[in-house]
């Protein structure tokens, strides 16, 4: 590029800069990648918490969910503190002696074990995890796998030395009010209060629900075991049924180890009769060789058509600036006068140069935002990173490509639509011829479902030749990647026809921007494309 | 003297339509010349091929010295027939950018903008921007815009049009002032009275042929004398005068053209006391007198006053 089309080009960019759209565009993405990570973190952390009630009839079945909440609760707990206690921060001096004394006795029990050879330990998961989940099982009395194992790999004297704190930490437990348990993570006690109903009577009941002092209450019949008896819940917003649904699971395995007991079937058989099968998913990688697909590959396979369409909406809209841009530049009549210092050729190629630096520097800063998001932002609010983010955001090939491609896609629709602008006199025209563009570029965005689901079908494959749809397709097969070949030959062709375009354009362009009166017919541009530089063929109209 | 530019043989075609035909032109350093001509004429389009934004199908085209012209750009301002500035720049900023596009480094460019719109009454506007400019501040911002890099050959399509009679005037002043600096000032009008006031030499053009080329004196001399005449009252009587050649009745002031042998004297005589004669004198055709004449026919009303 020379310089007066660097002037150009530099114009362009500055002009963008000032405005609104252009910093629209540069917050619009960042805000909303920022959102999709707050928003359901912050949503978690702030569900207001359902009070309920219940009347058992069973005399025990209630005290069997509590206990079944209060496991994955207490065990979270566990965490914070032995976390708090590694980090040896304030809040840890802050804590109640019997979460500091279970996180020192916890450390000193998994040092004991770490490194050896232990029957029941699974070795795919954190020591630390299957101990504290062991010590909470226990300490709810719960007759869960974890306890078992946990009895079985743990000395005998350690979990003396543990258990010699079950009743302060009950204790304490107990006593938690539910907006201090969400300190600790202990999401079940902050979310569903149970309270005492002082009475049986279902009258009351639901005065209390339309009072809104109660959001449900649950009866549960004499014997649930049986199945016959009488279990009922009550609330005025049957829609979330969130409670419902935590409430039901609980109650459902605790009664279903009661009717394995009661029909004296052994736990392992029941585990073992109800195993569903699993077929392992794998897939050929491109080496030939058999991979184990993990829940990461999955969203690989559908990333690419959030990435699709974005790529879409970038190329789309620098595309349209540059044809409103070079509309109203001739509208305006400021094009003559520029051609009188600038050849047609610099002024269209510093034009298009310069929105795509507008369009580079909106994409870097999404590509930056997104990167920064998914790392910081989970983290200043004490959540874990989004797992399968950060490996896209980790991968070449998604942010890589959709650099390429972005460029390519752009330089392809930007020669096109500077042609159509060159010609147009108003934007209107220019709407109006630019229909058959938005037309192809449509049927990209209307491929992107079934691509994703095959990546490689004919549709697929046939779809990445034809040049306009090329960048968006191989990116929407980015999850099943395609092989090099296709990549190369499918860039070549890409390359090419967009150079073929570009060179197109500049013939129009010259002929278009000093035209005035109705738009060609595209016999008509045809044959401006087809004559020598120079030369203006007859108008039909004329 | 060097000429700043010469055509030679130029010829341009739009498809079948002949736009401009042979046209063959020499234009000395340092002087004022008019293109004239009706619109469609082949103003324009000369003008484009001089600045190169068009190429001739056949023809020379020597501007400043060189063949080529596009090696020349730098040294030549345009003012398009069709003005536009960008709406969201200041002028200072259009200015900078006009002149940098014409090779001048930024701090120079801006510099020399600034001078020039305090220089021409602008000053409080450098650093508004274009869209709250009125028409006439607008044109001139152009103008200025075409001067920014002190250009040898400066052309103007068109400069007058839209401009009430307070910016004709200073358009006239800037082109007149462009001259005394040394500077070739090529501008197309089809307002014969404009032309008639500045242009030291004039080309004129008809359907896409060169018709007179020439000095201003040259091309006036070369026509009879005829009757000028400002007047007040019911003008058909002139159109029974007898003798006439030619008459261009304006409404309030007319100019005759009488037959071989016909007396002014006795035209004056006869129109005394029908009409309220407020000058008469004899004196060169108008320049709108010689145009029809070379163009011939009633087709030819080259607009006097305002055109379409």
């Amino acid at each position: 590029m020379n310089k007066k089309a660097f002037l150009v080009a530099e114009r362009e960019f500055m002009e963008h800069l000032r405005t609104k759209t252009f910093w629209l565009g540069i917050f619009f993405f960042p805000v909303l990648i920022t959102l999709s990570i707050v928003i359901p973190i912050w949503m978690e952390e702030n569900k207001e918490a359902r009070t309920y009630a219940v009347i058992d009839r069973s005399g025990w079945l209630l005290a069997e969910v509590e206990e079944r909440a209060a496991m994955p609760d207490l065990a979270k707990v566990f965490h914070t503190a032995l976390e708090s206690y590694r980090d040896n921060d304030e809040s840890f001096s802050e804590m109640p002696e019997a979460l500091r004394q279970t996180a020192e006795r916890l450390v000193k029990a998994i040092e004991s074990v770490e490194g050896q050879a232990l029957p029941g330990v699974d070795p795919d998961r954190p020591l630390e995890d299957q101990v504290i989940d062991g010590f909470a099982t226990l300490l709810t009395g719960l007759s869960g796998p974890e306890g078992e194992k946990f009895r079985q790999f743990m000395p005998e004297e350690a979990i003396n030395n543990l258990m010699a704190l079950r009743d302060s930490v009950r204790d304490w437990w107990s006593e938690l009010p539910p907006e201090e348990a969400a300190k600790y993570g202990a999401r079940a006690k902050s979310r569903y209060v149970r309270i005492d109903p002082e009475t049986d009577d279902i009258e009351a009941l639901n005065k209390k629900i339309t009072d809104q002092e109660l959001f449900g209450y649950f009866v549960i019949g004499e014997d649930p075991v049986g199945g016959e008896t009488e279990l009922k819940y009550v609330s005025a917003n049957l829609t979330d049924t969130d409670l419902l649904e935590w409430f039901q699971r609980l109650a459902t395995d605790s009664v279903r180890e009661r009717r394995l007991e009661a029909k004296e079937i052994d736990k392992s058989v029941a585990a073992w009769v109800q195993a569903p099968l699993r077929f392992e998913s794998r897939m050929i990688s491109r080496a030939g060789e058999e991979e184990e697909v993990e829940t990461q590959d999955k969203l690989r396979q559908w990333a690419p058509v959030a990435f699709v369409y974005l790529l879409w909406f970038a190329v789309f809209m620098n595309a349209q600036m540059l044809l409103t841009n070079t509309v109203e530049e001739k509208s305006n009549r400021i094009l003559e006068v520029l051609l009188s210092s600038v050849s047609p050729v610099e002024l269209m190629s510093g034009k298009i140069a310069g929105i795509a630096a507008v369009g580079l520097t909106m994409l870097i800063t999404w590509i930056a935002s997104f990167l920064l998001a998914v790392k910081y932002v989970p983290k200043m609010m004490g959540a874990d990173a989004p797992v399968n983010l950060s490996a896209i955001a980790g991968d070449p090939l998604y942010l890589g490509s959709f650099l390429v491609y972005f460029l390519l896609g752009y330089l392809f629709f930007a020669a096109l639509l500077v042609g159509i602008g060159s010609v147009c006199n108003s934007l209107k025209e220019a709407q109006n011829l630019q229909q058959p563009v938005v037309l192809i570029l449509i049927v990209p965005i209307m491929a992107m479902v079934p691509i994703a689901e095959d990546p490689n079908s004919t549709l697929a494959k046939v779809m990445s030749y034809i040049p306009p749809f090329t960048p968006f397709v191989m990116m929407n097969r980015a999850g099943a990647p395609p092989t090099t070949m296709e990549y190369v030959a499918t860039t070549i062709l890409l390359v090419a026809s967009t150079a073929f375009m570009l060179w197109a354009a500049a013939k129009v362009f010259r002929i278009g921007v000093l035209m005035t009166g109705k738009p060609p017919k595209v016999s008509e541009i045809v044959r401006w494309i087809r004559a020598p530089v120079g030369m203006v063929p007859e108008r039909s109209n004329e | 003297m060097e000429n700043a530019l010469t055509l030679d043989g130029v010829t341009k075609r739009f498809g079948t339509v002949t736009a401009v035909d042979n046209v063959s032109l020499t234009i000395p350093q340092g002087t004022i010349y008019g293109f004239l001509g009706q619109n469609g004429a082949g103003k324009t389009t000369t003008i484009r091929m001089i600045m190169s934004i068009l190429y001739p199908d056949s023809g020379r085209i020597n501007v400043l010295g060189q063949d080529n012209a596009e090696a020349v750009k730098d040294r030549l301002g345009y003012l398009p027939e069709e003005k536009g500035l960008y709406k969201k720049m200041t002028t200072s900023e259009i200015l900078t950018y006009f002149g940098r596009l014409k090779g001048m480094n930024a701090r120079a460019a801006k510099k020399r903008g600034r001078e020039l719109l305090e220089r021409f009454g602008l000053g409080e506007w450098t650093d508004k921007k274009n869209e709250a400019l009125s028409k006439g501040m607008g044109q001139k911002v152009q103008v200025l815009g075409t001067l920014i890099h002190e250009p040898e050959l400066v052309i103007l399509d068109e400069p007058f049009s839209g401009l009430d009679p307070v910016n004709v005037e200073s358009m006239r002043d800037l082109i007149l002032e462009m001259r005394d600096e040394g500077r070739t000032v090529i501008f197309s009008t089809h307002i014969m009275e404009q032309a008639e006031k500045i242009c030291d030499s004039i080309f004129l053009i008809h359907k896409g042929n060169k018709v007179i080329d020439g000095t201003l004196a040259e091309v006036k001399s070369s026509g009879d004398l005829g009757i000028r005449l400002d007047y007040d009252g019911d003008g058909s009587v002139l159109r029974s005068l007898p003798g006439v050649e030619r008459l261009n009745d304006h409404g309030k002031q007319a100019e005759i053209f009488l037959k071989e042998g016909y007396d002014p004297q006795e035209t004056l005589a006869q129109l005394v006391g029908k009409i309220t004669i407020r000058r008469f004198d004899l004196r060169e055709p108008s320049l709108h007198e010689i145009f029809v004449r070379a163009v011939g026919g009633e087709n030819a009303e080259a607009g006097s006053g305002e055109g379409a």
